[in-house]
Order: structure tokens, then C-alpha cells, then sequence
């Protein structure tokens, strides 16, 4: 049993702070969408409206269909996984798991038999009668997990749930979580503000900010491809150089940077060229060169050593860009070279407001 | 959504609240009466008890003792309260358990037993004068506060700061004052306040410590009572609360007030 | 070192405590062991007297319904306390605060005016011809009973209010999500979890009461004698003081042990602390 998850159009206030503008979703039966982004962001805010802890001021949720929007939180269905796991301190971890089943009316021995089931799937068969107090992170984590999907809920919702745990045990979870997921099928939202597990974990991600979705795309998408300033720096692009063309030839484009640098750019390799842009890259999209005459004048400072190529911090009259050279010519600080932009690695974006 | 309480609840929170303030300003109400006998709502306003409680040389007495026995209990119990609890937080491994068990005892020991035992013992077998057996008494019954507050205070502090200081060449006890007690002062401050007003409103020890002369105003306050039945002691208790919303003025000021409901 | 050092440190206030509260709260329980009629005379004759045990159960029955009825209005006052708003959650604690700070003299002397022959009570029922003769209220068990109610639920509300407050709202949320109803929430998940608190507040008033002196002597008088009215009665007015001995170990002993007891059964019961 699995459902389409729909936000329209959800404003949302904390008094009268807007923490919500206008966010619009729509995930797919079965999808795992990462809610990814800073404190503060409004992912948190996002999952407590879907979840019924908070009302929101305009706007709709629907579950397959279902108008969610004003049903009281214990009558939505969704599993929830807590930051925190949120565990009842006071019930046995059979009991914790069998919660749900409890409010649903079901007979004991059949919650038992199901309860037993899920214990055996997350591993902790042998800990049912333990309270939570006892158990270790992880531990904790899985019987949060067992506790949400025990219900069978059409959605599950995750509150960044590795955060209390170290970092072997998160990488761990977060394929374990993925595997429960997959194998049941459940339409999944994910708030974390960890980049690495949201790319590793979703189908999609929703990189937030400001109470809004910046970009909603598949982590290939946003690391290659960012739409926009925001969403790209999010994704460490080092270099954002604001650029404005000043004469057409053809399919090259002269184009001139801040202090008066001019550079060449072919449409047929970096694409359609506006009037205003934003190259945007990472240091691997600016190859350093003191053999050509066309790229953007730099003096090199700090170079380190990456392993595959060498990386220098670079003084531009753009600006301060990172750039990498080849392993082959090692160039010292204080050289002068070129930066020539590699349009692979290389992204134009429309101009900051 | 979740925080909804069933309306039921709400009006009888209500009723709670007003069966807690309700007798206070009756009691206020009463001390402005105008009338020689006690009633509410007051029949004409007058603050004609307010000057009569300072014509009673009793009450002129015992206001005068029971300030002078909270300052000296609460002071001494800083003074030896304040050491114990930093004693029992930085060398916890060193000291048994029973230690803290023995500064709560008197929570424990019902406040008349220990009145009763201290008059016994204390100012009868020994014939400590009954005005240092009210302050042994006070300091008693203050001592579990002192301690407990200034504990609670220490658990959140880091004693590695203390060390820092000494390695920078702090010498001990100068590090006791300048670093340490800086660090606690918002449990000082807490732990003088609910010492001196535990002092102040005792009756079940001070009762047994009455002597030719020798009183403290609670005392008198119920003895006036049982006699008179007159607004003098509303007007007492006017006092009493007006200092008491003082006190709380600058425990708000200073720590905020959530922090006693702690 | 450390250890000379934290024993220099503790030895004052641990010298005041031994001397002045231990050593003669034995020696008065000592006296009681001590009579020329044997060990155990001066309590059989205590519990020989119809009169004490009618005091003794007076005072255990007045401290259970006083106990009880806090409990009961000091859980759900608190209740709602924990789900206020912040600003709303500062002046209700408030208000609960300052009747705590303001004397048991005052407290209780507000329930005379109140309960009195010509008090407000009094006057209303007659005012409003609900009665022709005004109640006889002051010095009953029901008087006594109040104004204690109104002593200790402030008590008990501020120790409820704590707890309440250190039940995380992820707790409530997470039973919510799973299909709690509100009603199912409290009574699965807010009360076991309040239990270790409303065996802690019960304890502090069920003591409180049971050892209290101005409440029932303003209120009770003679004719609704307590034990702390007793004992202080025999300690002095009679001056029979092994009687008053007596009275206060039978006090010591039934408070030390409810405290014991049920500290222990608290802590047994806290999940939390695991």
C-alpha cells in the first residue's frame, strides 16, 4: 500500500513569521524525496504540516487523493520517524513497535505476531522486552524505524534520523533505511541537512531555503546541474563569475567579467549564451595554463595537492577562483597564468537578483 | 494542533486559579476595611490597620526579630552551605553517599520534631539563650535549600575552568571568589531568596523558641489571630505578601521567574 | 588531597546538621525508649488512648483526602500549565508560585474570613437566602481539609508542571502519528509517564499534611485536633513532654518510611532514568 504524496501551494506562519511560501510538491507512489537545506529552511516545518503538527495558513496536502489538509494528526496514517526516535521510555520495545497496531483495534496475538515479524526484519528479536533506556543508538533508530513501518503506512516521513548516530553507524542505517524502503514500496519524505546521505538516499532531492524549493531534481541533476546561484554554491561550485556578453560572431561570444576581463565562449560548447549570465563551476572547471593567451589573467597562490591534479587558490581581477593544472607542471605561488573555463565542467545560470 | 487541551479542562483550571488568588485578595480586602471586625468586600477604605499593626509593640518586636533571625540563618547557611555543596559536586568520588542524605535530613525530620527537640536539647538542657536556638532552629531549616540550589547550580558548571585558572596562577581560595562563586551567583541569589522566605513564614519551629521578650512575627501573627479577630492581621499579611511580590520583582529582574518552578 | 579537602569542606555544615538536628532529634526519640515503666510503656500508652488514636487517624484521614484532592486538581491544573502557551505558561506558574511564597499563617488566616460565622461564605449563602442561619464551618474536618487542599496544591502543581514539562513533544507527536487519539495519548503515554512525579508530589503533600501545626490550629482548634496540634499541646501547655516525644516519633517514623518507600517505588517506576 503506497500513495502519491501532494503539496499545493502551502503558506505556512509561526505567529507571523512566514516560514512557508507558496511550496508546491508532488511525489510519486513509491519515490524517496530528500527535503535537503540549513536550519531554518522550512524542511522541518514541511514534514510537521504533512504530519498534522502544525495547520497551514493556505493551501492543500492530499495523500492518494485523500484531503489531508484539515484531519488531526492521529488520523493521517503516516509513519514517522523522529531525530530523537521519540521512543516511549516507559514500554518495552515489543510494546513500542506494537503502539500503532494498539490504536488500530488489532487483536493481541495478531500485533503480536506482526510485531514479532518487523523485530525479526530490523534485527532485534532478542531485545523485545527491553525498555529503550537500555538499547544503543542504532538500536534505538531500528526500533523507530520498526515502530513506523509496522502500521504499513502509505507514507513515511523522516526527521533527520541518522543525526544522533556516528558516522559508520549513519552510512549503515541510511542503506538499511533505504532497503526497508525500496522493499516496501512506501512513498518516503526525507529531512536531513546532510548533502552526501540525501544524494546517496533519494530518488529525488529538494534542496530548501528560505521556505522555498530551490531545486527538485535527481541528485545527478543538482551535482552537475544546478538551475540556479544558490542551488550550485549549495553544491560547492567555488566559481561564480557574473558575466555579460559584449559582442556576437557566429556562434563565439565575447564575453567580459568584473576588472575589465574579456574572454571567448563558444555556444557550440557551453550552450545557448544570454546577454547576462553566471559561469558557474567547480575548481575543476577552470584549468590553469601559462601557455595560452585567452582565459582569465590570474596570480596563483596556495597549491595543493589533490591526488589527480594539483589545486591553486588564484587572485583574478574577478575575484578570488579556485582552479586546478595538471600534475605534470607544478607552478609555484606568485606565477601568473591563465584560467581557461573547461565547458564540461561548466555551467551558465541566469544572474542573481 | 496537538497542544489542544478539552475545554472542560480549561474552566477547571480556571476555578483553580481563582480558588488560589481568590483568598489573597480577600485577605487584601479585608486589611483596607475601614470596620473594626473583619469583612469583604471592605466597608469603606482606610489604612487605619496598616497603622495599627506599628502601635502594637509586639508586632513592632517581632517584625524587627524575624528579619534579624532570616538575615543570620540565611547567612550562615551560605556560609556553610555554600562550601558543603561545592565540597559534595567537585569530590563526589571521594565522599561517601550518606553525605548528601544528612543535608537533607531536615526536609525530612518533620519541622515540629525538630523545634521540639532543638527546645528540648538545645535550649533547656544546655541553656543556649532561646534567640540563638531560633537561629540554630532557622539555619536548619534553611540548610537543604542552601545546599540544594547551589548544587544544582554547580552540576552545569565545568570544574576544569577552576583548574584553568589555578594553572594561569590563580592561587586557590582567590579562584574560590573570582571564579567560581561568579559562576553560581544566580543559585546564591536563588538559594538566599527561598531561604529568607522560608525563614521569614516559619511557624513550626519558631512555636517552640518563644521566650520572655522573644518571638517571631508568624508566631505573634497566630497568637493575635486567636485573640483578636481584627484586620490588624489582614494588614500583617499585606505586608508580608507586598515583600513577598518584592522579593519575587527581583528574583523576575535578575533570574526569571520560571526558575523557582524548578 | 581531594579527599581531606572535601571533608574540610564539608565538616561545618555537617557538624550544624549532627549536632543540632541529629543528636537531639535521637536524644527525644531516645526518651521515649527510656521511661521507668520499660521500653515500650510510653507507647502502649498511646496507642492505649482512645483519644490519640482518634487523633492519629483524624490526621492520616485529613493528610489521604488532602493528598488526594491535590493530586487531582494539581494533575490537570498542570496538565493544562504544560500545554499553554509560553506567555500564558509564565503567568499561570506564576500564580501558582505566590501563594507558595506567602506564609501558612496568612493562607490559612484568609480561610478564617472566609469560612468564619460572619465570614464571606456565611454571608453569601444568607445573602442569597440559599440559608437563614449561618453554617457552622470554622473547626471542622472540612475546614481543615481546604484550606490544607489550598496550602499544598500549589506544591503540586509546580512538582506536576516540571514533570509534565520534561515529557518530550516528540513523544506526544510520535503517538499521534501512530493513530493515538488525543484521549489515548494521555492515559497511554502522559500519565504512566507523569506517575514518578505524582508519586513524588504525594509524597511531599501527604508528609507536609500529616506533620503540619498552623492549618489545624487555626482552623481545626480543639475539637479537630491533629497530631502537630497534639504534640505541641502536650509539649506545651500539659509540659508532659515524653507524651510529646512519643507523638513526635510516631511522626518521625510513619514520615521516614512513606518517604522511603515511595521514593523507591518512584525511582522503580521512572523509565526516564534508565
Amino acid at each position: 500500500m503506497t500513495q502519491r504524496l501532494t503539496i499545493e501551494n502551502i503558506t505556512a506562519h509561526y505567529g507571523t513569521t512566514k516560514v512557508l511560501e507558496d511550496l508546491s510538491l508532488d511525489i510519486a507512489e513509491g519515490e524517496l524525496v530528500s527535503l535537503l537545506g540549513a536550519s531554518g529552511c522550512g524542511k522541518t516545518t514541511t514534514l510537521r504540516l504533512v504530519a498534522g503538527f502544525l495547520a497551514p495558513t493556505s493551501g492543500a496536502i492530499t495523500l492518494g487523493g485523500k484531503d489531508l489538509t484539515r484531519l488531526p494528526a492521529h488520523k493521517r496514517d503516516i509513519g514517522l520517524v523522529f531525530q530523537n526516535y521519540a521512543l516511549f521510555p516507559h514500554l518495552s520495545v515489543a510494546d513500542n513497535v506494537g503502539f500503532g497496531l494498539k490504536q488500530r483495534g488489532i487483536a493481541r496475538d495478531t500485533r503480536a505476531k506482526r510485531v514479532g515479524a518487523m523485530l525479526e526484519r530490523v534485527g532485534l528479536s532478542h531485545l523485545a522486552d527491553r525498555l529503550p533506556g537500555a538499547l544503543s543508538g542504532g538500536q534505538k533508530q531500528r526500533v523507530a524505524l520498526a515502530r513506523a513501518l509496522v502500521i504499513e503506512p502509505p507514507l513515511l516521513m523522516f526527521d533527520e534520523p541518522l543525526s544522533n548516530l556516528d558516522a559508520k553507524l549513519r552510512i549503515d542505517m541510511r542503506v538499511e533505511i533505504r532497503q526497508l524502503q525500496r522493499a516496501n514500496g512506501t512513498t518516503s519524505v526525507y529531512v536531513t541537512h546532510d548533502q552526501e546521505e540525501a544524494f546517496s538516499i533519494s530518488d529525488r532531492v529538494a534542496i530548501m531555503h528560505q521556505g522555498r524549493i530551490m531545486q527538485l531534481d535527481t541528485p545527478e541533476v543538482l551535482y552537475q546541474r544546478p538551475a540556479n546561484a544558490f542551488v550550485a554554491r549549495f553544491v560547492g561550485f567555488e566559481n561564480l563569475i557574473p558575466m555579460t556578453v559584449v559582442a556576437r560572431d557566429g556562434e563565439t561570444a565575447t564575453v567580459e567579467a568584473e576588472g575589465g576581463v574579456r574572454l571567448s565562449l563558444s555556444s557550440g560548447h557551453f550552450g545557448a549564451i544570454p546577454d547576462r549570465f553566471i559561469l558557474a563551476s567547480r575548481a575543476d572547471g577552470l584549468a590553469v595554463s601559462d601557455e595560452t593567451n585567452d582565459g582569465i589573467p590570474a596570480t596563483l597562490g596556495l597549491r595543493t595537492y589533490l591526488g589527480r591534479a594539483y589545486q591553486y587558490q588564484c587572485e583574478t581581477p574577478a575575484g578570488h577562483l579556485l582552479a586546478n593544472g595538471p600534475l605534470g607542471r607544478p607552478l609555484d605561488p606568485g606565477a601568473t597564468a591563465k584560467l581557461v573555463p573547461v565547458p564540461e565542467q561548466c555551467t551558465i545560470l541566469a544572474p542573481e537578483a | 494542533m496537538t497542544r489542544s487541551v478539552h475545554p472542560a479542562l480549561i474552566g477547571l483550571a480556571v476555578l483553580v486559579f481563582i480558588f488560589l488568588v481568590g483568598p489573597l485578595v480577600i485577605v487584601v480586602g479585608a486589611a483596607l476595611s475601614d470596620t473594626s471586625f473583619l469583612t469583604f468586600p471592605p466597608q469603606g477604605l482606610s489604612l487605619r490597620w496598616f497603622e495599627n499593626i506599628f502601635e502594637i509593640a509586639a508586632f513592632r518586636r517581632t517584625i524587627v526579630t524575624s528579619l534579624q533571625i532570616a538575615f543570620l540563618s540565611t547567612g550562615i547557611a551560605l556560609v556553610i552551605g555554600i562550601p558543603a555543596a561545592y565540597a559534595m559536586n567537585r569530590y563526589r568520588i571521594a565522599l561517601p553517599g550518606w553525605l548528601s542524605t544528612l543535608f537533607v535530613l531536615p526536609v525530612l525530620v518533620p519541622e515540629l520534631v525538630l523545634g521540639f527537640s532543638l527546645l528540648k536539647s538545645v535550649a533547656v538542657q544546655f541553656t543556649v539563650p532561646i534567640y540563638i536556638s531560633l537561629v540554630i532552629g532557622h539555619t536548619l531549616l534553611v540548610l537543604p535549600y542552601v545546599v540544594r540550589v547551589i548544587s544544582a547550580s554547580l552540576a552545569n558548571f565545568d570544574f576544569s575552568v577552576e583548574e584553568a585558572a589555578i594553572s594561569l596562577g590563580s592561587p586557590p581560595l582567590k579562584t574560590f571568589f573570582t571564579i567560581l562563586l561568579p559562576n553560581v551567583r544566580s543559585g546564591v541569589i536563588a538559594a538566599f531568596i527561598l531561604a529568607f522566605i522560608t525563614s521569614i513564614n516559619d511557624v513550626s519551629i519558631s512555636i517552640f523558641m518563644t521566650g520572655p521578650g522573644i518571638s517571631t512575627l508568624p508566631i505573634q501573627l497566630l497568637a493575635h489571630t486567636e485573640q483578636f479577630f481584627d484586620p490588624t492581621v489582614a494588614s500583617v499579611s499585606v505586608l508580608l505578601m507586598v515583600l513577598t511580590v518584592a522579593v519575587m520583582a527581583i528574583v523576575e529582574r535578575t533570574l526569571g521567574l520560571t526558575f523557582l518552578a524548578k | 588531597m581531594k579527599r581531606f579537602a572535601g571533608w574540610t569542606l564539608a565538616s561545618p555544615a555537617m557538624f550544624v546538621v549532627v549536632l543540632f538536628l541529629v543528636l537531639p532529634v535521637l536524644a527525644t526519640l531516645w526518651t521515649t525508649l527510656t521511661t521507668p515503666d520499660g521500653p515500650l510503656a510510653t507507647y502502649l500508652a498511646f496507642f492505649g488512648s482512645g483519644f490519640r488514636r482518634t487523633v492519629l487517624w483524624r490526621t492520616i484521614q485529613v493528610s489521604l483526602a488532602t493528598t488526594a484532592i491535590s493530586l487531582v486538581i494539581g494533575f490537570l491544573t498542570a496538565y493544562v500549565i504544560s500545554r499553554a502557551p509560553g506567555w500564558l505558561k509564565s503567568i499561570l506558574i506564576i500564580a501558582a508560585v505566590f501563594p507558595l511564597l506567602t506564609g501558612v499563617v496568612v493562607r490559612s488566616f484568609a480561610w478564617l474570613i472566609i469560612l468564619g460565622r460572619n465570614g464571606i461564605l456565611n454571608n453569601f449563602l444568607i445573602g442569597t437566602g440559599l440559608t437563614d442561619e449561618p453554617f457552622a464551618m470554622l473547626y471542622t474536618q472540612g475546614a481543615v481539609i481546604t484550606a490544607m487542599v489550598y496550602l499544598f496544591v500549589p506544591l503540586m502543581i509546580l512538582t506536576l508542571a516540571g514533570v509534565l514539562e520534561s515529557i518530550p513533544d516528540e513523544l506526544l507527536q510520535a503517538s499521534a502519528s501512530l493513530g493515538a487519539t488525543p484521549r489515548a495519548t494521555f492515559l497511554q503515554v502522559t500519565l504512566p509517564l507523569a506517575v514518578p512525579g505524582l508519586i513524588v508530589g504525594a509524597v511531599l503533600v501527604f508528609t507536609g499534611s500529616f506533620t503540619s501545626y498552623a492549618t489545624p490550629q487555626l482552623l481545626g482548634g480543639e475539637s479537630v485536633m491533629m497530631m502537630g496540634t497534639l504534640m505541641y499541646q502536650q509539649a506545651m501547655v500539659t509540659f508532659d513532654w515524653v507524651s510529646a516525644s512519643t507523638i513526635a516519633a510516631v511522626m518521625v517514623v510513619i514520615t521516614i518510611a512513606i518517604v522511603l518507600v515511595m521514593t523507591r517505588l518512584a525511582r522503580r517506576l521512572n523509565p526516564m532514568a534508565v
